[in-house]
């Protein structure tokens, strides 16, 4: 199969460019992942990637894929237009061929205080849930913080630095919804901004690559539903 | 830091252009079938047809709120537009002036309209 990879060695002083692979490898069954691995193990031990799972669980592969953001790990090779094309998540920073400077995702992260508040005295066991306040969190938990929702967001590739992207509203959202948590006043407070919040215009690019095959775009549109019932 | 500072709270604006957005989105879909309905329902559409088809203070007024609700829409969603794309640091003065000079021709539009729709008699 042919592949065509992006590379970038910041030590090396040259600019990134493409190269071209041939891997005699049998798509049957395999993923874009084994392909990288079996690039790095026989033909080029230099091309750098992260990777960690192998199963979609962990979420530190993200690449773009012949222009989609995925899980490599999950990615049938079967099927995929050759040269298949795989290149660094969109927008972040690139540290070294594919991986990624994730450094303004996580601040975005952490700036939604992605953890419980809850300021009672602890109980002796733990804070219950009735299971209908617990099926809310359902679609929201599951996210791996892959980032592949977020570089897809033209709206975070134009302000990175002020738009949270899917990923952190998401995780904000997370916690509003949860009924164990007392801070949806502060949360909702720290969201409603022209940029944090509102540069989301629901062009659901982030669900539709979602890895998890969750909805942040749905997860928003109840931010703002939040926001106008508080308002009015 | 001073970005730590910074992000104490959100600037608690957003949500009424959003808000705004929605509710314009709403009229002109309620006023657009009911216009067609109505103009499709004229007798005739001829000089006369229009004429009458204006003349009642109600479809003055409606046709003005939809004037309205289309220029608000639009000038909420160039402001988006304007946010989205224009957001170098020197940026701020060339959107203010934008949001202002886009706002100047669509208030004036707006007067325009009152004039052509009140000038039928």
């Amino acid at each position: 199969m042919r592949f065509r990879i992006y590379r970038y060695d910041p030590e090396s002083g040259n600019k990134p460019s493409m190269q071209d692979y041939e891997l005699d490898i049998d798509p049957q069954g395999k993923k874009v992942l084994d392909a990288l691995i079996a690039i790095k193990d026989t033909l080029d031990e230099s091309l750098s990637f992260r990777r960690s799972c192998r199963e979609g669980v962990c979420g530190s592969d993200g690449v773009n894929v012949n222009g989609t953001n995925v899980l490599a790990c999950i990615t049938p090779l079967e099927g995929l237009k050759q040269p298949i094309e795989i290149r660094p998540l969109p927008r972040l920073g690139v540290i070294r061929d594919l991986i990624i400077d994730m450094a303004q995702f996580y601040q975005h992260y952490r700036a939604v205080k992605p953890y419980l508040i809850n300021l009672d005295p602890e109980p002796e066991n733990e804070r219950l849930q009735s299971p209908e306040d617990r099926a809310e969190l359902d679609g929201l938990w599951e996210c791996i913080l892959c980032g592949c929702c977020t570089t897809s967001c033209p709206s975070f590739w134009w302000n990175p630095d002020k738009f949270l992207g899917p990923a952190a509203l998401l995780q904000g959202y997370r916690f509003i919804a949860d009924s164990r948590d007392q801070a949806t006043d502060e949360r909702l407070d720290f969201l409603e901004d022209p940029y944090r919040l509102f540069r989301c215009h629901g062009i659901m690019n982030c669900v539709e690559v979602c890895p998890k095959g969750l909805n942040p775009t749905q997860a928003i549109g109840k931010i703002k539903s939040l926001l106008v019932k508080r308002a009015l | 830091m001073s970005s730590v500072a910074k992000s104490v709270g959100g600037a608690h604006r957003g949500l009424d252009m959003w808000l705004a957005q929605r509710a314009s989105a709403v009229y002109m879909a309620l006023f657009l079938p009911v216009f067609l309905f109505c103009a499709v329902s004229a007798p005739s559409l001829d000089y006369a047809g229009w004429r009458a088809l204006f003349l009642p203070l109600g479809m003055k007024v409606a046709a003005l709120l939809f004037v309205a609700a289309t220029l608000a829409h639009a000038w909420i969603g160039l402001r988006e537009i304007f946010i989205d794309y224009l957001h170098c640091p020197r940026c701020t003065m060339l959107r203010l002036s934008l949001y202002f000079a886009v706002a100047v021709l669509y208030l004036a539009c707006l007067v325009w309209a009152v004039d052509i729709l009140w000038s039928v008699k």
